[in-house]
């Protein structure tokens, strides 16, 4: 039973490590530039058919998986915000939501007709064997995807917490207009965001994309679980969405397994609602100043 | 007039949108004195501050620097010329460490100056701020904030210093506190430019004032002058004048 619940738990905390990478994404687009991007899911599906294209030229999978997070970072990253973020959001946070909300079904149905309909396998990092550690069996795949996701947000709060461009990236989004005052290049560390955002999709792609294969509508709850993990967590803490992104993974497991697999999709919605309700600003958010 | 002026107000018109705040504002600002604006609400000072400052534009006019324009340069070229600007209210980060927030007025710093060897002084100078260098900004007093604020802005020894309203929030004995340290700073030959709606006190620490009005200049003089003025008087500090508080 014990360890039937351990394997369990490092299961989901698996799957709920790559649901915070994409909700840390989200709450660090939302926290410097007010962005809300409703495409997150589907930019964690895109990434894996860059892979898949650069992998059909020939490249071994390593090579296309470089070329996939750079092509990734540059569209994801660098042209979203440029050509979809910078012009909307003049107009005010829904106008962008809106496009957000477009962009998502361009690209979906963008894949869908010029890649394919059909679920595509997808490499995994790891063999789909089991490890016994201590007399639990756990599967490799969710040690090593939780291993890299556990290091891609170390290395992030390093960076965020331990570099002079780092700390000017949380100035920048606590209080962007005494960043400026100080001479910080605030839309710099605004593209920085993105950049990174884009990093952090394609990262998270190539570790879901194994377990659910390559298909065009993979980022439909994905996205969502992303949503809901950085509001349950608190929208403006990057620990928020990790813990909210884990909170999830976890839960989601163990419903489906000890209750039923018919509501595990009900199950994030029923946390948001509860969250919502009693703690509006998330598990550990702040109330937010906003002065007009 | 008498002294070296260090900045100078040319016909300057400024506002938002459609809404002009700033209708031909003309001043000049003596080098190494404290000066402070007074005026009533909507009179145009924080936005003659934020025009300086390249925060608002400049739709006409000229301001100038050390005799060089500086009309609507963006905030990080002001600072590289030795310009600094300290807004009304909170303006720390507050999820940043005391010496963080500190370390982020060298942001404008040339690649040669030695920050960590500035940051020592300015917690050596303001010994409240290195007793609490690690704890988050936000566990700060309001008094506390001003001056990490002041500290952060003095940080790359600036010559002209802009404040805007200071003393807002503090208590009393605070505000002489903020005052005196800003003569220090004034010794050390930094020129200050403060607005103050604690008009008697702030003139009485200050060289001179300028009252402005409408987005004009009405007077400048010495400070003692204006205090003695009945015309000062009657407007802005006696027992007509209106406290409440608000963007200017």
């Amino acid at each position: 039973m014990t360890t039937d619940i351990l394997q369990l738990l490092v299961s989901g905390l698996a799957t709920g490590a790559i649901y915070a990478l994409v909700a840390i994404g989200f709450t660090l687009l939302w926290q410097t530039s007010q962005t809300i991007n409703f495409a997150q899911g589907e930019f964690v599906m895109l990434p894996a058919f860059y892979i898949l294209m650069a992998g059909n030229l020939g490249l071994p999978f390593w090579a296309a998986a470089l070329i996939g997070i750079a092509v990734s970072v540059l569209t994801l990253g660098v042209l979203f915000k440029l050509v979809v973020v910078d012009p909307m959001i003049r107009h005010g946070v829904m106008p962008l939501v809106i496009a957000t909300i477009g962009l998502a079904i361009v690209l979906k149905e963008g894949v869908k007709e010029f890649y394919s309909a059909q679920a595509q396998p997808f490499p995994p990092l790891a063999e789909a064997t089991n490890i016994a550690i201590g007399g639990v069996v756990f599967s490799l795949q969710s040690i090593v995807n939780l291993a890299i996701a556990i290091a891609a947000v170390v290395i992030l709060q390093f960076f965020l917490s331990r570099t002079y461009t780092g700390r000017c990236m949380q100035a920048t989004a606590q209080n962007p207009s005494v960043a400026r005052i100080l001479g910080i290049d605030v839309d710099r560390m605004i593209l920085y965001t993105f950049v990174i955002n884009a990093g952090l999709v394609a990262l998270a792609s190539i570790l879901v994309t194994p377990i659910y294969l390559a298909k065009f509508t993979n980022g439909e709850t994905l996205g969502i679980y992303a949503f809901i993990a950085a509001i349950i967590g608190g929208f403006n803490q990057v620990r928020g969405a990790i813990l909210g992104g884990l909170l999830l993974g976890v839960l989601d497991n163990l419903v489906a397994t000890y209750l039923s697999t018919q509501y595990r999709n009900a199950l994030p919605l029923l946390i948001l609602i509860i969250v919502v309700l009693v703690r509006p600003q998330g598990l550990l958010g702040r109330v937010e100043e906003r002065t007009v | 007039m008498d002294t070296e002026s260090i900045l100078t107000l040319d016909g300057v018109y400024a506002g938002y949108g459609k809404m002009t705040i700033l209708h031909g504002t003309n001043f000049t600002v003596p080098r190494n004195a404290i000066t402070t604006v007074i005026g009533p609400n909507g009179a145009g000072k924080s936005t003659a501050f934020k025009t300086i400052f390249g925060m608002v534009r400049a739709n006409a006019g000229r301001i100038a620097f050390e005799g060089a324009d500086i009309t609507n340069l963006p905030p990080r070229a002001l600072i590289e010329r030795g310009i600094v600007y300290v807004p009304q209210g909170r303006n720390i980060f507050p999820q940043l460490s005391v010496r963080h927030n500190l370390e982020l007025g060298g942001v404008a710093a040339p690649a040669q100056l030695d920050l960590a060897g500035r940051m020592e002084q300015a917690l050596d100078r303001f010994p409240v701020l290195r007793r609490k260098a690690n704890q988050q900004a936000s566990t700060l007093s309001g008094g506390e904030q001003k001056m990490l604020e002041i500290a952060r802005s003095l940080l790359l020894e600036p010559k002209l210093m802009l404040v805007d309203e200071p003393s807002i929030g503090l208590s009393p004995l605070l505000v002489s506190e903020l005052f005196s340290l800003l003569n220090d700073i004034k010794a050390r030959g930094v020129t200050v430019l403060m607005i103050e709606q604690n008009a008697k006190r702030a003139l009485e620490s200050s060289d001179y004032g300028i009252v402005l009005e409408l987005g004009q200049t009405r007077m400048f003089d010495r400070a003692d002058k204006l205090l003695a003025d009945p015309r000062v008087g009657q407007l802005f500090l006696g027992g007509t004048m209106k406290t409440t508080k608000g963007a200017a």
